[in-house]
């Protein structure tokens, strides 16, 4: 096992991983910005580094002063948590380069999976199904028509470099097609310098379920169930549960199964999140594979009582898995409710300030992953999310009631978050019937 | 808070340590080469993003030092090394020279301090040397300043261009007064290639000094170089003991020898291959003026009125209709018109009448003058010289081009330039547009006087055409250092003047409100002129020229660069030079 981990990351991930490492007897090394200096994650940890300055480019996302860091740290592993660096197949493969074991999939493998539509050929391969669309990626206008065409309308048009919308367009009409294939393509060659895209049948309603998985470096491939993510605002995921209520045994077998067909195709280690698309309740369709922990990750946590970052480590340190998929088991339900410094009512402008008050919920089932404290200063240059607030009951009914309940208890002032916004929703009638989709908001 | 926490290990049963033994890795380690430190920002950097990046740091953008081997990739297609193997020389006969020079030799897989041969990019060959810095500081030794001389001599033989990036320490110590006399044999050799009418172009890298910079670096006819490179004779802490001061920053830089008119541009590292071929190809088939024909059509649709070969003739309108115009604004509502700010200015034309217009900076002794545009382009396909006074568009351009008053090292620029044409054989194209050469103390203490006349005295017999376009105001002698030429066209509310309005009736009247009188006295309109012989031909302008309705008349000028060009290459340029003499004999 290792004997000390970095933590490339800020926030409640790093606190969280700091936890889980403490627990193993592992030492820590924090990293962090000029501007986090009192930032929980620096204080908690064993060590702490400076990486410098407050915009993440400078720090959390500076690839050479945390590698620096690392090995002037003794270090022997690095976490990189989810956002910042945690997806970037060259900060994996200069870990992998400098001996440094990256806690996540191999370099190849994110790049891989982080190519959309290489991603989408490779499951594919392997029999997962996929949203209609093209099996290339296409750069010229005239080809990626006829494709469009076959699908038919409405599509989809992403860049396969993408991410955060850019590069996206979605096409109602035929004759749109060429024109608004060509602004996303120019879209996509300026953020990203690539102007390769691909096209694909655009699903306007529809269930966000990903399934979890393990995998550890002898191959064994188990799935830790599924999650439903469908709250969403502008893809950004606001609630969710585990399991999906809505699916049957069946498909949750199918999915699974996919699930790690998909993971088993790219040769995959480590804990990763395969997202599908389901548009009825028979149907459903790959989306992308996150190569990471996820934010959401704990809501399977609760239900599985598996520690997903203590298996990341033990994966990445050469253990093999100690459970096998019969051993999962899902126990009762779990929802999780980001609380993000954002003025709900001001189109979710990030707010940043001063904490002046604090106060938790606790009590049986009732778990909080947060970053925060008294006189805790939210800064702007970083993702807005503060605390998690996780609820594990033994049916969704009870569930729903302990959020209804702790989402009431928790007191954060001095600055605005999505806090009551959430309490609104958990107390709709159709959030609580569970019959809702991506388009909930909308 | 951070105090707070407690922090006490975890307590260890013995055996669960060796119960999850680790796999067996080495400790973590940055391997050797991985990463390496700019000079710049002293920021750590990995080595395979600088060389991806074309050794140019990728945070601040500074510029690593570019092996020779890497700059000739860079700089052709294909390459043909001269004179891989040299005999060692040791002429004060140094103990540890040898030894020195061997293991230069060994580190840098080099025989010396340059690399030459043959290159060919993009089609165009080219004799082509490069300095390596980690030679001996590419210090000028025997074996360097004979590959260079024999590489020119050779280029000289084989009539190609010559391309050198410099960069190098300046003598080399271990050779003495033989490493001295380096500096006067290539320096030498270069002089016979110019003779010859070839190019050579120099581009300064980081560092060039000492006795290279005192040679062939600063012999180029055009001087390029890498931004930030330091470029001097003496070493700025040679300048800095001597002087006892400390240097201002940025002193010796790219930046500071472009200021002070020694280089041409600065080149971004990624343009580099760009704007050599770019070079290359505007001096390829450099020698003779060959006749431009104009597109069918063109010539018909011309608003021009013109004169030459002593008849006048009206293009699409007749006589009447000239009059008309001509009473349509008074000659003090011209001199306001042709003052307007919107009123396109020379680089608006530059860029409507020419391809690919590469500018060139520099007296080559004192300065940069912003209020002269000076560079090279192609006109429909061949290579033309472009001189032009630049107004700005607002104050800060105004500022920077000072009004589009020339210093005297705009009007030596402008005659350098105009030399450099006559030895490519390449047409002069001057567009005028000056309140008048800049009044000022610096001005006079640098001769401004002597810089206009010395413009008159080699204009009169450049061996190439000239035509001049006056697009604006005309001031005096101002306006006359860039129209000793072989035509004169100008737009209908441009002037051209002995003086300003406002100047003609404070000397002769005491009164500069009587300006718009003395206008109407001093025959400053394209008309009067026309009259008067001074100006061969008149572009009009449908309304004040603007950006409306600037296409047109960059048709027209172009229609009357057209007539000029297939006129002029009938006669030859002894015969031009000799016609523009009797044009102003006859004033």
């Amino acid at each position: 096992m290792f004997n000390k981990i970095l933590i490339a990351n800020r926030g409640e991930i790093a606190v969280r991983i700091i936890r889980a490492c403490r627990e193993m007897g592992i030492s820590t090394v924090a990293v962090y910005s000029e501007a986090d200096k009192g930032a929980l994650h620096a204080m908690l940890a064993d060590e702490a580094v400076c990486i410098g300055p407050a915009v993440p480019s400078e720090s959390y996302l500076n690839i050479e002063n945390i590698i620096s860091a690392t090995v002037a740290s003794g270090a022997e592993a690095i976490h990189p948590g989810f956002g910042f660096l945690s997806e970037n197949a060259r900060f994996a493969e200069l870990c992998e380069k400098c001996s440094i074991k990256f806690i996540g999939p191999s370099s190849k493998v994110i790049s891989a999976m982080g190519d959309k539509a290489n991603a989408r050929k490779t499951v594919k391969q392997a029999g997962v199904p996929v949203i209609p669309g093209s099996d290339e990626s296409v750069i010229d206008e005239k080809r990626a028509q006829i494709i469009a065409d076959e699908i038919g309308y409405p599509v989809i048009i992403k860049a396969s470099a993408g991410g955060g919308g850019k590069g996206m367009r979605v096409v109602e009409r035929k004759e749109d097609f060429e024109e608004l294939f060509i602004i996303a393509r120019t879209e996509a060659v300026n953020s990203f310098g690539n102007g390769s895209m691909y096209v694909e049948k655009y699903i306007e309603k529809a269930k966000h379920i990903e399934v979890q998985i393990l995998a550890d470096k002898a191959g064994n491939i188990v799935s830790l169930g599924e999650r439903d993510c469908s709250i969403q605002r502008k893809h950004q995921k606001l609630i969710e549960e585990a399991p999906a209520s809505s699916l049957t045994e069946e498909m949750r077998r199918k999915m699974g199964k996919a699930a790690v067909r998909a993971a088993k195709a790219c040769g995959y280690t480590n804990a990763g999140t395969v997202e599908f698309l389901l548009p009825d309740s028979q149907t459903f369709y790959f989306m992308e594979m996150n190569t990471r922990l996820q934010v959401e990750h704990s809501v399977t946590e609760e239900v599985t009582g598996i520690d997903i970052v203590k298996e990341q480590i033990k994966v990445a340190a050469g253990q093999a898995l100690d459970f096998s998929q019969e051993d999962v088991k899902i126990n009762g339900h779990a929802i999780e409710c980001r609380i993000n410094a954002e003025d709900a009512e001001n189109n979710f402008r990030p707010c940043s300030g001063k904490i002046t008050e604090v106060f938790l919920p606790a009590g049986k089932g009732v778990r909080i992953e947060h970053c925060i404290f008294h006189d805790f200063k939210v800064l702007p240059f970083y993702d807005s999310m503060l605390l998690k607030l996780i609820v594990h009951d033994d049916t969704r009914m009870n569930a729903i009631r302990k959020m209804q309940s702790a989402l009431g208890e928790l007191i954060i002032d001095g600055i605005t978050t999505t806090q009551d916004f959430l309490y609104d929703i958990v107390h709709e009638e159709r959030f609580v019937s569970g019959n809702f989709d991506t388009g909930y908001l909308k | 808070m951070r105090d707070l926490f407690k922090k006490r290990p975890v307590t260890r049963i013995v055996s669960e340590s060796i119960a999850s033994p680790m796999e067996n890795t080495a400790a973590p380690e940055v391997p050797e080469g991985l990463w390496k430190k700019c000079n710049y920002c002293r920021k750590p950097l990995f080595t395979d993003d600088v060389a991806e990046n074309n050794f140019i740091c990728p945070k601040c953008g500074g510029y690593f030092r570019l092996h020779a081997r890497r700059r000739i990739a860079q700089m052709s297609d294909e390459f043909t090394e001269w004179d891989e193997t040299m005999e060692f020389v040791n002429p004060l006969g140094k103990k540890d020279y040898e030894s020195k020079h061997r293991t230069a030799q060994e580190k840098s897989k080099l025989n010396e301090a340059v690399v030459t041969g043959l290159a060919r990019l993009e089609g165009e060959e080219y004799v082509l040397g490069v300095m390596d810095n980690r030679f001996m500081m590419a210090s000028m030794g025997s074996i360097v300043g004979e590959k260079i001389t024999r590489a020119v001599e050779e280029a000289t033989k084989r009539k190609l261009p010559v391309v050198l990036f410099c960069c190098s320490g300046g003598a080399r110590m271990q050779e003495g007064m033989i490493s001295l006399m380096q500096m006067a044999k290539t320096s030498a050799a270069l002089k016979r290639h110019s003779d010859a009418g070839l190019l050579y172009i120099s581009v300064l890298t980081e560092p060039t000094t000492g006795g290279v910079t005192a040679s062939f670096a600063m012999l180029g006819d055009i001087i390029l170089a890498e931004p930030g490179a330091l470029i001097g004779f003496a070493g700025p802490r040679v300048i800095e003991q001597t002087i006892g001061e400390k240097l201002p920053k940025g002193f010796q830089r790219s930046e500071f020898q472009l200021e002070h008119g020694f280089v041409d541009a600065i080149v971004e590292r990624n343009d580099c291959r760009k704007t050599i071929s770019l070079l290359l190809k505007l001096h390829k088939n450099g020698k003779g003026i060959c006749a431009m024909h104009s597109r069918e059509g063109e010539q018909a649709e011309c608003r021009r009125m013109l004169e030459f070969a002593g008849k006048e003739e009206y293009t699409v309108y007749d006589k009447g209709f000239f009059e008309a115009r001509e009473k349509e604004f008074s000659a003090w509502e011209r001199v306001q018109i042709s003052r307007r700010n919107t009123r396109p200015t020379a680089l608006d034309y530059i860029s409507l009448m020419f391809d690919s217009f590469f500018e060139l900076h520099g007296d080559r002794g004192a300065a940069d003058d912003g209020a002269v545009v000076g560079g090279l382009a192609f006109y429909r396909g061949r290579p033309v010289t472009v001189v032009a006074q630049q107004k700005g568009k607002n104050t800060a351009e105004n500022i920077k081009r000072n009004f589009a008053m020339p210093s005297p090292e705009g009007y030596r620029k402008a005659l350098r330039l105009m030399k450099q044409a006559e030895k490519f054989s390449r047409p002069v194209v001057c567009f005028v547009d000056t309140p008048g050469a800049f009044c000022g103390i610096e001005a006079e203490e640098r001769g401004q006087g002597e810089a206009i006349a010395r413009n008159l005295f080699e204009m009169s017999s450049l061996k190439t055409p000239v035509i001049s376009f006056f697009i604006g105001e005309g001031g005096s002698g101002g306006a006359l250092a860039l129209a000793v030429s072989d035509r004169a066209v100008m737009l209908e509310n441009a002037c051209y003047s002995i003086l300003s309005p406002e100047g003609y009736a404070s000397i002769l009247w005491k009164d500069t409100s009587k300006a718009s009188a003395a206008a109407e006295e001093m025959k400053l309109t394209s008309y009067e002129l026309k009259r008067l012989g001074v100006i061969d031909e008149i572009i009009l302008e449908s309304e004040p020229a603007c950006k409306d309705n600037i296409d047109d008349i960059v048709s027209d000028m172009k229609a009357a660069l057209d007539s000029f060009l297939s006129s002029v290459s009938e006669e030859g340029a002894e015969a031009t030079a000799e016609k523009r003499y009797d044009r102003f004999r006859s004033f």
